[in-house]
């Protein structure tokens, strides 16, 4: 995809779920105020009503509201957790810390292991790395995440007792040691789709007269795949893993549960369990905005390490 | 050769569970609420062991397999339908087909768990719910493909043949741009089956399963609700996972030895 063309797109995406959030509690049958504020309607008061419907702004008309509805996005609250006795945000901002240290290290981990393996399934002298690599791939795609997690605890920690399979830690080495297994399991998850991503791209651009001629040359396969193909391929690529943030997140909400990492995906597993509607589509909001700032970090990257681009400005 | 013994696995797998979803009583060893004793591990009476209540496990998977079927079917022919219908809009060079690439822009890259936790947590979770919530939010890949397809047949020359003998649009599309798309609607049918069990599996799992048509996606949030975690009763734990994965794995077999290239595969949270 389009440099340009995917961070113009994932702003639309960011306008359609900010929009999907204003609309859904109020297209929903039966009275908004349930779902704006999670509590059930038959409990509640009179006067409760009433100062939900004034503290909602449902008495005003639906411009009004949508513009309270905008005006709380920009002011960093997005909204008030009635279940938590708290705002969005805050509850939201505190737990995200905990699921990028998940969320990061496996995507970069998994850009980087799909770059180096799907480089080696695109041009290869020898044929049997690409051919063990790729039915593995195909394999590891066939795993659900959950199962994932659940045979690396099973190994990992139950029967060699390796690594431990709850919590967090204390301190930073402690830390580390704990984050071990979670980051592997969501690493391990998008690790395939990296991985024929470049393998496929790299197939097509092996193809090319220029390789011919370059191994024609004696040049080694080392050489041609990092200095032949990988140019090529990398703007493309990197668009590519900043797009993955977004699946990276809905892995933390699995392999967070498994774990019990409290982190935004136990956040989300909450909310879920006490029917919180503020909070679930103030996580929805936060991990949109995290993708689309993925999107532009990554497109600024790209540019970056562009050389057309850099020769086009000089 | 490979490719013919791929074929042939595959389908013997996806056979197998055919069979389990239509005939059930058939193949399951017990009825389907005969009690044992709960959390036996596998023996030789219960293959894969029981349950919190003493339910044989692999009996619950056999009758699970319908339910888990039926979702990945019929919401993959959904999102395949949705998928023609705005690919095909897509290439129209009017106000609709820049509309309805903008939105299949827009559905294809709109984080899909989470958005699909939160409307499932705003529509009352039941499966015809979550089968259709999974269409929308798979027909983006397939409206992409098959409107880029539509475009290159749009050139070849004999549509611009019969363009110019004046033949009618719906005439063109229903006997010759349909009929060269059955590749694509094939490998995306399969594809669609194996991404739609896929979700379904996660979103049950975090709990969003219709506990009237239990999954196997369902089963193991059910184990993991009664704890079998804790017990350390990974027969319980994995085997519906497994059964995910050798389901999805007869696709994937089907359609590698049915295609070249292994760019039908993508990213599946």
């Amino acid at each position: 995809m389009n440099r340009e063309r995917s961070f113009k797109i994932a702003i639309y995406c960011f306008l359609f779920i900010i929009i999907l959030n204003f609309i859904l509690p109020r297209m929903m049958r039966g009275n908004p105020i349930a779902y704006l504020t999670g509590m059930d309607e038959a409990s509640l008061s009179v006067a409760q009503y009433e100062y939900y419907e004034k503290a909602l702004h449902l008495d005003k008309n639906i411009f009004i509201q949508f513009l309270y509805y905008l005006k709380s996005l920009v002011d960093g609250t997005l909204g008030y957790s009635f279940k938590k006795q708290s705002y969005v945000a805050p509850l939201v901002l505190s737990r995200l810390r905990v699921t990028l240290l998940l969320v990061l290290p496996s995507a970069i981990l998994a850009a980087i292991l799909g770059l180096v393996l799907g480089l080696r399934g695109a041009y290869n002298k020898n044929k049997y790395l690409e051919r063990t690599l790729t039915p593995i791939m195909v394999v590891l795609n066939a795993i659900p995440l959950f199962l994932l997690s659940l045979l690396l605890i099973m190994t990992l920690s139950f029967s060699y007792k390796l690594f431990p399979y709850s919590g967090l830690g204390t301190g930073f080495l402690d830390r580390v040691y704990h984050l071990v297994l979670p980051v592997l399991a969501i690493t391990l998850a998008l690790l395939p789709s990296r991985y024929l991503l470049v393998r496929n791209m790299g197939c097509e651009r092996a193809k090319s007269k220029s390789v011919l001629y370059a191994s024609q040359r004696g040049l080694r396969a080392t050489t041609i795949r990092y200095s032949y193909i990988l140019p090529e391929i990398i703007s493309a690529y990197i668009t590519n893993v900043g797009l993955s943030i977004g699946s990276g997140i809905a892995g933390s909400v699995i392999v967070e549960k498994i774990f019990s990492i409290n982190g935004m995906g136990s956040l989300l597993n909450e909310a879920i369990f006490t029917l919180d509607y503020p909070l679930l589509q103030g996580i929805l909001f936060i991990t949109t905005l995290a993708m689309l700032i993925a999107v532009g970090l990554t497109n600024i990257f790209s540019f970056l390490i562009d050389p057309r681009e850099r020769r086009r400005n000089a | 050769m490979l490719k013919r013994i791929l074929f042939i696995i595959g389908s013997l797998l996806i056979l197998i569970f055919i069979l389990f979803s239509l005939f059930p009583a058939a193949f399951a060893p017990y009825e389907l609420k005969e009690m044992d004793e709960p959390w036996l591990k596998c023996s030789k009476t219960h293959l894969l062991g029981t349950n919190k209540l003493g339910y044989d496990i692999l009996t619950e998977i056999i009758y699970g397999t319908r339910e888990t079927l039926t979702i990945g079917v019929t919401a993959s022919i959904l999102a395949l339908a949705l998928g023609l219908i705005f690919g095909g809009i897509s290439c129209e060079n009017n106000l609709f087909g820049r509309l309805s690439t903008a939105l299949i822009n827009i559905m294809a890259m709109v984080p899909r768990l989470i958005t699909l936790i939160v409307l499932s947590t705003f529509f009352y979770s039941s499966q015809s719910v979550m089968i259709l919530l999974i269409a929308i939010f798979s027909f983006a890949p397939i409206a992409k493909v098959i409107g880029a397809r539509v475009r290159m047949l749009n050139h070849e020359s004999f549509i611009e043949s019969l363009n110019i003998q004046g033949f009618s649009k719906m005439h063109i599309l229903l006997f010759h741009i349909i009929p060269n798309l059955k590749d694509v609607i094939a490998t995306r049918f399969l594809l669609g089956i194996n991404s739609s069990i896929m979700l379904e599996a996660s979103l049950s799992f975090l709990g969003f399963g219709d506990i009237y048509h239990p999954t196997w996606g369902t089963m193991v949030n059910l184990a993991y609700k009664n704890g079998a975690f804790l017990r350390r009763s990974f027969n319980y734990l994995l085997s519906p996972g497994l059964a995910i994965m050798l389901l999805s794995l007869s696709f994937y077999l089907i359609l590698l030895s049915l295609e070249d290239n292994f760019d039908v595969i993508k990213e599946k949270i």
